[in-house]
């Protein structure tokens, strides 16, 4: 655990400021180097190059050097990239950007709020996923001046929640390459033009994407330091290891490689291995429940199913200590919004039985107390490893666990919309603000089918109150108060077992200079990344 | 496709000592049968290695073979006992092996047997739908029928079975083609025999040997095909199976070879057991192959 | 001959519909569509962009309805959109088709050339330890599960060595011209190949040997022997020429099995081929991709066995075409 710490801490102090204010860890007397091509390893193959259109960690590897957003985190705050300065009005109703201005496309026009108004209205608030919700009460994009983009919102919208959001959710298109066209099928969705460090050149299906420097980048004539990226699809994880260590690729980041590779490259000289750059990334692994079934609904099984769970030796058999226990819907990441002051199930398998006795559930003839089908989360090396680990534990305490695997579209049937199961795991990656995507695992209402929300059968009218009230919430103290209050009930309640809190890991070659520099770094633009070659 | 099917011809009937004396003669065989007795007796023992259950905790994660007196053969990524594991996994291999294959060689019968025996329109369609069976990838097919029931071992074995059976198929057509018109079949049509009576009871028996030295093939191409799905991560995680040994192992691969290394090698004396034993039966019923 | 060939086409017809049609269905059968894919691809999704992705895909509409719009756009070679690559399913087939026909044709190619010289060396040296190792040994290669083989060679020859590429098809980003190009191309094939063939090269060595062991039964062959003709002359044009007709039998029945084994070497090696496409097709339930892609495969499978009786017809005077 002690590698973890060293990246955990900071942010456990008071969030971000302080992160930024202990992380110049990579040499910054090191005179950068202009030139080279950094090879870029992609476990899966991103077919839709258009962050307004899909919002995933693949999608932001590649386009992130590409498309810019609006404004990215840093670990001195969020700060502005297309933006330059943003203000909400007293009801929280209006929000006003400042747009940077002699920013042009990559085609030579310039970037303008007609962009941000037609991107924000065509796609943010209907197209891409996750968006549409935090859109849902956009009513328009005003544009004074081609520099000042105006939100109006119905209902009043959080400012931090916003910009909290934009640095994922916030990236403008060229509404001259898309107007008039079928957005889903344009063909820019699979060459990307954007504003950023890197133009788009080639995308070869299966094989690779490369993009070459942009001569023309406001951030100056310096930057970037990169000549080209290329990215390469490398299906099989071990064969990423292997090509790390040919040289052929020099970042895998997002758990591209296998946490035995990770691991074993950790103790390689030539490799940088750790978890830094993605604070903006932390996932749960979770233990789901169908309150449906009679025994899941009590809550001292729940209670028990918790306490029969290692932690500990998950975290070090299977994450290879490259994660910490849960406290809750909300990582230690998460900032302000974070509080580690609520109940934690320490493990005792003593107590689990005991439970589980008080519950009803006691031994049958062959010790057997209680009989649960779980679904498998088909997401990797992690999720099936959590499983069988999850079956196992279970059995110590005598409940007999079946295991159900199918692929990605089986699991989320089974799961979100038949509702087909006693207890499944999941992944669950938390957006940097609780309201854009995390809250929807616990708040009753969700349409039947609707994947990573509360289709758990599980209603608890006070914390669905709690979850819209801070929804709307405008002053940022009150609001981080709420979510405690969110945290501590749901640790009372355990409708979910947030069982472990895990950020991604990468692996990089040395020779890859000021990489993870920031708290989404893989999803960021690497103008100031550079090659000691 | 199989090392023997293409050169199976119906056998002479002759007493099973003459088929086991030709048999021994052939010493790979010989081998193979002492493989499989071998794998037979994991199977047999695997309650006494393991009598719990094969997929608990047996000790820490990835202890390297032949370090720990309790875990001889190390253990994987979640502290499985290997050792066990293989045994266990013998069940399921013989288990997969031998159902599905019963399902594919009945499969085959039926089809061949009416496609064989009515000819005209009838053996027309069912001939268009072997086909098609063979004409589409049957891995593909196999990955579209466990996507479509679930990776569990029953629906895992019966998709191998649904994707196996056209061989053994083509194979009783062809056997009833050559005997239908026998006379000993036009006796008993004569002394009006049932259709379903003349097809079991008179010729299929005849039709049987060269299908059943077929079974090993069908059994060892099973095991395989389950080794695949497990590597591709559609294996059945309730079952300690060689399979899914070497697909959890495959992450480890570098550092703890020995997690794939195992159940490989397993496969591999499995497979060959009855590939070995398959070309002795092959030659113990098609003796004019042999010319020494 | 032209009637042959039009009884041929006819009988291949109600082939490709049952193959067709099953597919479809099957894939329908399967849990879960190409928007749950999507969607678990993104990393989820809100339900209102869920539901317009369904409406777009046509998704909403009966299965009968989508099997008949699909059919009618086939009968005209039209094989839709690919809702997954974003491209139409022509282009994404084609873009994969060359890296899957080198692999089958290196592939084959090894397996039928060495598997047919070790069958020959096995036959004429029959019973001696010389063929009870070949044998053995090619009841070996065919107990080895090809993935193993893959990643076992990956260790030795990419890691351990660092001779040869550890996946993919070519070097990235490729700029060699010429032979250059060819060698590099080259070298990213010989693990997959050997992986991948492995296993035939195990039953071409099998089938070979034994036909051999069966023409030289012949009469004719007996003659030419008693004639005092060369053992390398019989070999050449009495015994080899006959024994390949099997060897080319079986080429035609492996085409579709072949692609199927090519799905668990692409992944290995992280070739971008049609084997890699099928395996993400049905777990992605890409209808239109897996339906171009079997309809593509079963054509090829038809014309090759057309090819191969025309070859067997060529190769063995006896043989008619009726």
């Amino acid at each position: 655990m002690s590698r973890n710490n060293r990246w955990f801490a900071p942010t456990l102090l008071s969030g971000l400021i302080a992160v930024g204010a202990l992380s110049p860890v990579l040499a910054a007397d090191e005179k950068p180097k202009r030139g080279g091509t950094l090879f870029y390893h992609m476990v899966a193959e991103q077919r839709v190059l258009n962050p307004a259109l899909r919002a995933s960690n693949g999608v932001y590897e590649i386009t992130g050097k590409i498309v810019e957003p609006l404004i990215d985190r840093t670990y001195d705050g969020y700060v502005g990239v297309l933006a330059t300065e943003w203000s909400s009005s007293e009801d929280g109703k209006t929000i006003t950007f400042k747009l940077r201005e002699g920013v042009k496309w990559h085609d030579g026009k310039p970037f303008t709020c007609d962009d941000v108004s037609f991107t924000a209205m065509n796609f943010w608030k209907t197209l891409l996923n996750y968006s549409s919700t935090l859109q849902a009460n956009l009513e328009a994009v005003d544009c004074p001046d081609p520099h000042t983009a105006v939100f109006r919102y119905s209902r009043p919208m959080p400012l931090n929640l916003l910009v909290a959001a934009l640095p994922d959710l916030g990236h403008p298109l060229p509404k001259h390459l898309y107007e008039g066209t079928d957005f889903l099928r344009n063909p820019h969705n699979a060459a990307p033009v954007g504003t950023g460090p890197f133009k788009f050149v080639k995308y070869e299906r299966g094989q690779y994407v490369i993009a070459e420097r942009n001569e023309d980048y406001w951030r100056g004539k310096e930057y970037p330091y990169l000549d080209r990226i290329v990215w390469r699809f490398i299906t099989d994880r071990s064969a990423a290891a292997a090509a790390l260590e040919a040289g052929e690729i020099h970042e895998s980041g997002f758990n591209g490689i296998s946490m035995a590779d990770i691991e074993r490259l950790s103790k390689d000289s030539r490799f940088d291995v750790g978890t830094k750059g993605y604070e903006n990334n932390v996932a749960h692994s979770t233990i789901e429940f169908n309150h449906r079934n009679p025994a899941l609904a009590d809550v001292r099984v729940r209670r028990a199913i918790y306490h029969a769970l290692d932690i500990d030796r998950a975290i070090k058999t299977i994450m290879r200590g490259y994660a910490k226990p849960g406290r809750g819907p909300i990582p230690s990441t998460g900032g302000a919004n974070y509080t580690d002051d609520v109940r934690v199930y320490e493990y005792n398998p003593e107590k689990a039985k005991a439970l589980l006795d008080e519950a009803g559930y006691k031994p049958g003839p062959d010790g057997t107390r209680l009989k649960l089908r779980h679904r498998v989360a088909p997401w990797g090396e992690y999720t099936q490893l959590w499983a069988e680990f999850f079956a196992q534990s279970m059995r110590e305490i005598g409940i007999d666990v079946t295991l159900i695997t199918g692929d990605a579209p089986g699991f989320l049937n089974a799961v979100y919309r038949d509702h087909d199961f006693d207890t499944a795991n999941g992944w669950h990656q938390f957006r940097a603000d609780p309201a854009v995507s995390t809250m929807v695992w616990l708040r009753s209402g969700a349409p039947v089918g609707t994947p990573w929300s509360n289709q758990f059968g599980y209603k608890n009218e006070k914390l669905d109150q709690m979850i819209d009230d801070a929804a709307s919430e405008l002053d940022p103290e009150k609001r981080a108060k709420m979510y405690h209050e969110i945290q501590r009930l749901v640790m009372e309640e355990v409708p979910i077992i947030f069982a472990i809190e895990h950020p991604f890991i990468s692996v990089t070659n040395k020779k890859v200079k000021n990489h993870h520099n920031t708290p989404r770094w893989n999803s960021s633009s690497a103008y100031d990344t550079w090659l000691d070659e | 496709m199989s090392l023997v099917e293409t050169h199976i011809e119906a056998a002479p009937p002759s007493g099973w000592s003459e088929m086991w004396r030709r048999y021994r003669r052939n010493r790979a065989a010989v081998l193979g049968l002492i493989l499989l007795v071998l794998v037979l007796l994991m199977a047999a023992t695997a309650g006494l290695v393991e009598p719990d259950d094969p997929l608990r905790r047996a000790g820490e994660p990835l202890t390297p073979p032949f370090t720990s007196l309790a875990t001889p053969l190390g253990t994987d990524q979640l502290g499985r006992d290997i050792l066990a594991g293989i045994f266990h996994g013998a069940r399921t291999s013989l288990l997969i092996g031998i159902t599905s294959t019963v399902i594919a060689i009945s499969i085959g019968i039926l089809v061949g047997a009416i496609s064989g025996y009515f000819g005209g329109w009838i053996d027309d369609v069912l001939m268009r739908i072997t086909e098609a069976f063979q004409t589409i990838p049957n891995f593909v097919l196999l990955l579209a029928l466990v996507a479509i029931m679930g990776s569990s071992l029953e629906n895992m074995i019966l998709a191998i079975g649904i994707v196996s059976w056209t061989a053994p198929a083509r194979l009783v057509r062809a056997e009833f083609l050559s005997l239908r018109g026998r006379e000993f079949v036009e006796a008993a049509r004569n002394l009006g025999v049932s259709d379903a009576g003349i097809i079991f009871r008179e010729i299929l028996p005849n039709a049987l040997p060269p299908v059943i030295v077929f079974a090993s093939v069908i059994m060892a191409i099973s095991i395989l095909l389950e080794s695949a799905l497990a590597f591709l991560g559609l294996g059945d995680p309730n079952y300690a199976s060689w399979g899914n040994m070497i697909g959890m192992g495959r992450s480890v691969l570098r550092t703890d070879w020995y997690c794939v290394a195992i159940p490989g090698i397993a496969i591999i004396i499995t497979v060959l057991a009855f590939s070995l034993i398959g070309e002795g039966l092959n030659e113990a019923v098609n003796p004019r192959q042999k010319k020494s | 001959m032209l009637s042959y060939l039009l009884r041929r086409i006819l009988q291949a017809v109600p082939v490709v519909l049952i193959i067709m049609i099953g597919t479809f269905l099957l894939l329908k059968l399967a849990p879960g569509d190409t928007v749950d894919a999507l969607v678990g691809d993104m990393g989820g999704a809100d339900p209102q962009v869920i539901a317009r992705l369904r409406a777009e895909y046509g998704l909403d509409q009966p299965v009968w309805v989508q099997l008949w719009i699909y059919m009618k756009k086939l009968a005209t070679f039209d094989f839709g959109w690919s809702f997954v690559h974003e491209q139409p399913v022509a282009t994404v087939l084609f873009d994969r088709l060359g890296n899957t026909l080198l692999l089958m044709v290196s592939s084959l190619l090894f397996a039928v050339s060495i598997g047919s010289l070790l069958g020959m060396i096995a036959a004429r040296k029959a019973y001696s330890l010389t063929d009870n190792i070949i044998s053995t040994l090619g009841l070996l290669f065919y107990a080895t599960p090809s993935f193993f083989l893959g990643l076992m060679m990956i260790v030795l020859f990419s890691v351990k060595l660092g001779w040869l590429p550890v996946g993919g098809i070519q070097t990235i980003p490729s700029f060699y011209t010429g032979w250059a190009y060819v060698w590099d191309i080259a070298r990213h094939l010989i693990m997959p190949t050997a992986s991948l063939s492995l296993i035939y090269l195990a039953l071409y060595m099998r089938l070979m040997r034994t036909s051999v062991l069966e023409v030289a039964e012949l009469d004719y062959v007996r003659t030419a022997r008693a004639k005092g003709a060369s053992e390398m002359r019989i070999m050449i044009h009495h015994i080899a020429r006959n024994a390949l007709l099997p060897v080319i039998t079986l080429l035609g029945v492996q085409f579709s099995t072949i692609l199927g084994g090519s799905v668990v070497i692409e992944t290995v090696f992280s070739i971008p081929g049609l084997g890699q496409l099928a395996y993400q097709a049905v777990i992605q339930r890409d209808m239109n991709v897996l339906m171009g892609l079997v309809f593509l495969s079963s054509l090829v499978v038809i014309v090759v066995n057309f090819l191969i009786d025309l070859l067997y017809a060529s190769l063995d005077s006896r043989i008619e075409l009726s």
